[in-house]
């Protein structure tokens, strides 16, 4: 191809420098969902857990080597680094340079496999062409069996995707923004239609390909660690239920495997997008994810966690945790007893911890102590279990006293309710910290949650 | 009381409980010790690596308990720790007393001894993913592969299964620096562990080889081993990559700190 002869001036040092700096503000970096042993010819294979490789200084795991093809673009979305508009350095990796990264980083364990996306070049069939024709090199040159994560470009030709699905473990189509109306206000070259189309063609040849695969034990495989997409929180104005709704939807129509949250960065500072003097939304983001994870593993659904009254997460307590004092009239739950179900639902017990207590309780009566060696969180659960019938401590049941004794004083006091006068500052009217939430900066956000936030990013699946 | 004094090898733990069977001991009157520490009132038995009853105890552990609790209680033998052999003793004990089904070795978490292998078997298990991620190669002369490791827990014998998975065409060494532990993978071989001493790098005709016998020891010669010619780029490449991947507004080291601890990083590429 003519156009790939522009960049080659470039030495490989400088390319991988544009195009992974291009690259970062893509979030979907896991490298689960797919069990795959070696073959005992070339090389690779894939780990259903998924690995993380190395963390880099913004805490994000690094387990695949996450790169775009090109940075050249002919769209000019107002978010995006890369639009057509901006100034910046382009370049442009050809199919081998990157089939030689990945084969020498793969080989010395730095990466679980390759993260493949790309600007528009010249056309999305053209764009597509050259991500199918690296990904066949990989797979067929060089014998690659790791895990591959590539994109489907909007727009682009069916019979593309397909083939690019029959060589990738996983493929995303990214929805970018939550509503129909931010992709037209944000995006104006890319159209909500574009997106779910090969969203739906990516699920229709998953269902179709079990089917093969239950016939035809050794039929090919068609993305076979499922779909995700991301979604940007914070560049335009849907509140979180709008948002949580949007992933519930997708994971119930589109049966994707993940929806990733992107903390809003203002890279180009656009008079079109908000600015943020406190840093990315990172607490939203955070919040999302713990929903999202409730949607998932605990049996949630969007409108118990928030609904058209209270649009917003809570600052200082997570949507379990806030789910739980809205709810008071179903707790205490007595741990030797519950369902694994209402175990779920308890603040500080996660799915391992629940399933650990449905085991250990055939052989014992559980006790305190033993939840704790089980792993249950005591700092939050005590006060929504009983074991043999008992609290751990006196304890005063009742709203307030519970969240004032969930939430550290110093952020009750930060952020506007000073723990003595609590129901009057009313917490759960989010409506005073819709705002608050939204610009939120790192340094305010509560330092035991700070240290979570973006685990969520390299969980399994 | 009877006291079966062990080396810490999983093979001789195994041993000594095939013993415990065989010599009909109450488990509830029975230590497994790994140290010479005397005990009061106990009848000392010293054991030794008898391969043939290790291998019958395997056996039975992974019909009975199914490969994932072997696995398991083999990591938890991994451990530093000295109550390991009592832990997984008793644990096992506990469960062929009450007939377990395969997969359920760790249910009773309440009691204290079965905690005590889980938590030990969660520890070892961790490290041990945590190395298939943080595990780093370097390309010597030749195109060996070339990794050395210093984790807590006696890991060795578990990355090689998956790393001999993963490069089956790879000529590949990982080296447990604190335990002078060597494991060794040679192309279309099984692979196998060897005290660092007696390793030794050859130069034969077509590149080198991985023999066990040769001119210098592996670990005297560290310094001296040479890099492939393309490897320092390689290595640049990938610090490149790991600077730029980061977000700028999004800063956190102290996450990063919690996610990747710092001893590992002694050994990692890009720190």
């Amino acid at each position: 191809m003519e156009y790939l002869a522009n960049g080659s001036t470039r030495s490989l040092m400088e390319k991988l420098a544009i195009l992974s700096d291009a690259a970062k503000y893509d979030v979907a970096c896991t490298s689960s969902g797919v069990e795959r042993q070696g073959t005992g010819t070339g090389v690779g294979n894939c780990l259903k857990m998924g690995i993380c490789h190395s963390f880099s200084s913004d805490g994000r795991c690094i387990s695949l080597l996450k790169i775009l093809m090109t940075n050249e673009c002919i769209y000019d979305c107002k978010y995006c680094l890369n639009r057509r508009s901006n100034d910046v350095p382009r370049a442009i990796f050809t199919p081998e340079e990157i089939c030689t990264l990945t084969m020498e980083f793969y080989r010395r364990n730095y990466i679980e496999g390759l993260f493949l996306s790309s600007g528009i070049v010249n056309s999305p069939d053209c764009t597509m062409e050259l991500l199918c024709r690296t990904l066949a090199l990989l797979r067929g040159k060089y014998r690659f069996q790791g895990y591959i994560h590539v994109k489907a470009i909007p727009g682009a030709d069916g019979e593309l995707i397909r083939r690019a699905g029959f060589l990738a473990d996983r493929m995303s189509v990214n929805l970018e923004l939550p509503t129909a109306e931010g992709l037209r206000l944000l995006a104006p070259n890319k159209h909500r239609k574009n997106i779910l189309g090969p969203m739906r063609q990516i699920q229709t040849g998953i269902q179709v390909n079990q089917n093969e695969l239950t016939v035809y034990r050794h039929a090919p495989r068609f993305v076979s660690g499922g779909q995700s997409t991301q979604m940007i929180i914070g560049a335009t104005q849907e509140n979180d239920y709008q948002i949580l709704k949007v992933a519930e939807s997708l994971y119930r129509k589109f049966e994707l495997k993940r929806v990733f949250y992107s903390a809003f960065v203002n890279v180009n500072q656009d008079a079109s997008l908000p600015a943020l003097p406190g840093g990315p939304p990172l607490l939203r983001e955070h919040r999302l994810y713990q929903a999202d994870f409730l949607l998932r593993f605990y049996g949630f659904e969007a409108e118990e966690l928030l609904d058209e009254e209270r649009p917003f997460f809570n600052v200082l307590l997570d949507p379990k945790e806030d789910w739980a004092v809205r709810h008071l009239e179903q707790f205490p739950v007595e741990v030797n007893k519950a369902s694994l179900e209402m175990l779920l639902r308890v603040p500080g017990i996660g799915v391992k911890s629940a399933r650990r207590i449905v085991a250990a309780r055939r052989s014992a009566k559980l006790d305190f102590q033993d939840l704790k060696k089980i792993g249950v969180v005591l700092k939050r659960a005590v006060y929504f279990i009983t074991c043999g019938g008992r609290l751990m401590y006196p304890l005063k049941l009742e709203e307030d006293a519970i969240v004032r004794n969930l939430t550290e004083k110093e952020d009750r006091i930060r952020l506007g309710s000073d723990g003595m006068t609590y129901r009057q500052m009313s917490l759960f009217d989010d409506a005073s910290f819709a705002d608050g939430l939204h610009k939120l900066p790192l340094s305010q956000v509560p330092p035991d949650r700070r240290r979570n936030v973006r685990k969520y990013d390299c969980l399994p699946m | 009381m009877i006291a079966y004094r062990c080396e810490d090898s999983p093979e001789c733990i195994f041993t000594a409980i095939y013993r415990a069977y065989e010599e009909k001991c109450d488990p509830r009157d029975t230590r497994i010790c790994l140290t010479e520490d005397p005990l009061l009132f106990a009848e000392d038995r010293p054991v030794t690596v008898e391969e043939e009853k290790a291998e019958k105890v395997l056996r039975t552990l992974r019909r009975r308990f199914g490969e994932e609790d072997l696995q398991s209680l083999c990591l938890c033998l991994a451990s530093p720790s000295e109550d390991k052999g009592q832990a997984a003793y008793r644990t096992i004990a506990k469960g062929l007393g009450r007939g377990c089904r395969p997969g359920h070795l760790f249910d009773d978490l309440a009691d204290p001894d079965v905690h005590k292998a889980f938590a030990l078997a969660r520890g070892a298990g961790n490290e041990l993913h945590h190395l298939y991620g943080f595990l780093r190669f370097q390309e010597l002369e030749g195109g060996i592969l070339y990794a050395r490791i210093g984790p807590k827990n006696d890991l060795t014998a578990f990355l090689m299964p998956h790393f001999a998975d993963r490069f089956p065409e790879e000529n590949f060494l990982i080296q447990d620096e604190p335990r002078g532990l060597c494991g060794v993978h040679p192309v279309g071989k099984e692979w196998f562990l060897v005290q660092s001493g007696q390793i030794f790098l050859r130069a034969g005709a077509e590149g080198e080889s991985i023999e066990e016998r040769g001119t210098a020891p592996l670990r005297q010669t560290r310094e001296r081993l040479m890099f492939s010619a393309g490897e320092e780029e390689i290595q640049e490449l990938f610090r490149c990559f790991c600077r730029t991947i980061a977000i700028e507004e999004r800063w956190n080291l102290e996450l990063q700190r919690n996610l990747l601890p710092l001893r590992f990083r002694g050994y990692m590429t890009e720190f």
